[in-house]
């Protein structure tokens, strides 16, 4: 296994530093917000970790009214445009499909497992 | 090769069933049995989809526990899980297996309780089905499957200006036709008011756009053309299956909108059939969601891009309309047990072409389609069945 691949772990830590670590492809150039050990587009394994914009758009999003067991609702989701890549998201706010958001830090689950927090 | 037929097909009543998975399904099965005119020992193997037994009721390794219950037992035996669209994966292989001559007679079945009959309230058994999406990056979110199909239809929304009252026209149409289904769990109609004063599931979606929890078992009978001759059931083709899938998770799928894999199975499906989306006359599809719905009619090539919003509302996919969209109800009004519902839409159109459907039947339908959708929209199959000449 390559030393440079990007773990869960490791996005997991740097997220909660505000950094928001994607990877982008050696060979094709494509940009993935969710970490994978393989390229989505090309299936290279030579994949860059890189840290992704932390400004974006909203692209889509809900206000989720029924939580799953562990989560009090309701509180909306978003999947967020960086640009280059797209990631999905805690939002807070009122901001609607293609108004501009932040990152503004994390939301962490029972278990200990942080998801992005878009504001 | 040989072409693969449903010789038999058979389904519970969806809705809450009081009893362990062996039992209800085998009053599917028996049922495709007698409908085929087989038993037991004439099956070949078994083709078995559960979705969440292991999670839902401490019970895995279910295909060789029900082939034992309904007089199968030592066939092979194979359990597919590809979460809602579990059952028309296991049905894919059945047909594969067929038209290659492994086996000349098979059992293709599912089985899932998901209604607190399994003990489960809604939290925790929306819990289960939100393990569906992505453990790492898109659970932690708190993003739950209704959540999921309203990401994809906002941003429908947003790019075609599909309304509430859009999708709250696909609940009445289904509820409508499920009226006409005594399978079906819900048996009563309902106004887009009604569907817009229920609460917020997930944004669009009111509780009412959203696919009941279910309980039920659906089973069919798939035999080689030659072997079918031989039966007393009516043969149904099977004309083409796709089978695709989509970038997991959400985020770095390319379109959200295309249900990509859709369009891809469709395409398989159409090509394997020889025909086009012109040429079907009944469709069974995923309508998990009122959304999904409006995605799928699109994908699925039944109207242009961006009208699937207004297609229910204009009555274009209604009964007597110009191409017929679950006419069982759906799963938004016949009910949706996860691991049953793929081939329980195939136990629809077997009957619409056998011309056994009763009041919901559509006239001289020759050829029908079934799309049935697994997780975030990242699997879909896609089946044509046909009338046998
Ligand atoms: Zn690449």
């Amino acid at each position: 296994m390559s030393d440079d691949r990007l773990t869960h772990d490791e996005w997991a830590k740097a997220v909660r530093d505000g950094d928001l670590l994607g990877q982008q492809c050696d060979e094709c150039g494509a940009v993935i917000g969710s970490p994978k050990a393989a390229c989505v587009e090309c299936g290279a394994r030579a994949l860059e970790t890189v840290s992704l914009p932390t400004t974006g758009t909203v692209y889509t999003e809900t206000t989720i009214g029924v939580a799953p067991a562990g989560f009090d609702g309701p509180y909306r989701v978003a999947v967020v445009d960086l640009g280059e890549a797209r990631v999905l998201a805690r939002l807070e706010g009122d901001a609607a499909i293609g108004d501009a958001v932040e990152l503004a830090g994390v939301v962490e689950t029972d278990d200990g497992d942080p998801a992005p927090l878009f504001s | 090769m040989t072409d693969a037929q449903i010789v038999g097909v058979g389904m519970t009543d969806f809705g809450v069933h009081e009893r362990p998975l062996p039992e209800l399904f085998a009053d599917a099965a028996f049922e495709a049995f007698d409908d085929a005119g087989v038993d037991g020992p004439d099956v070949d193997a078994f083709y078995f989809g559960n979705a969440m037994g292991g999670q839902t009721e401490d019970d895995t390794h279910l295909a060789p526990t029900l082939a034992s219950h309904v007089g199968m037992a030592g066939v092979p035996c194979q359990r597919y899980e590809d979460a809602c669209a579990t059952s028309s994966n296991a049905f894919k292989h059945a047909v594969r297996a067929v038209e290659a001559g492994q086996h000349d007679v098979v059992l293709v079945g599912g089985v899932e309780r998901c209604t607190p009959a399994t003990g489960l309230e809604t939290p925790a058994m929306t819990s289960v089905f939100a393990t569906a999406a992505h453990r790492q990056y898109e659970q932690p979110t708190g993003l739950t499957f209704p959540g999921v199909f309203a990401l994809l239809t906002k941003r429908h929304m947003h790019d075609h200006g599909t309304t509430e009252e859009d999708l709250a026209a696909v609940a009445v149409k289904n509820h409508r036709h499920g009226t006409m289904n005594p399978r079906a769990q819900f048996g009563k109609e309902t106004t887009v008011e009604e569907v817009l004063e229920g609460p917020i599931v997930a944004d669009p979606f009111h509780l009412m756009d959203c696919c009941p929890f279910s309980d039920g078992a659906a089973a069919a009978v798939v035999a080689s053309e030659e072997v079918a001759a031989a039966l007393s059931g009516t043969p149904v083709g099977v004309a083409g299956v796709g089978h695709a899938t989509d970038v997991v998770p959400i985020a770095d799928k390319a379109e959200l909108t295309a249900t990509q894999s859709a369009r891809d199975a469709a395409a398989q499906a159409y090509a394997e059939a020889g025909i086009t989306a012109d040429d079907v006359d009944v469709v069974e599809l995923h309508d998990c969601f009122t959304g999904a719905e409006v995605l799928a009619v699109e994908a699925l090539g039944l109207v242009d891009d961006g009208e699937g919003g207004t297609a229910a509302a204009e009555g274009r996919t209604a009964l007597g309309g110009e191409i017929p969209v679950n006419p069982s109800g759906g799963l938004k009004a016949k009910g949706h047990p996860i691991g049953a519902t793929g081939v329980a839409q195939l136990v629809e159109l077997t009957e619409q072409l056998r011309g056994e459907a009763g009041d919901r039947q559509v006239d001289d339908a020759t050829h029908a389609l079934a799309h049935n959708l697994g997780g975030d929209a990242a699997t879909t199959v896609v089946s044509v069945l046909e009338v046998v000449a």
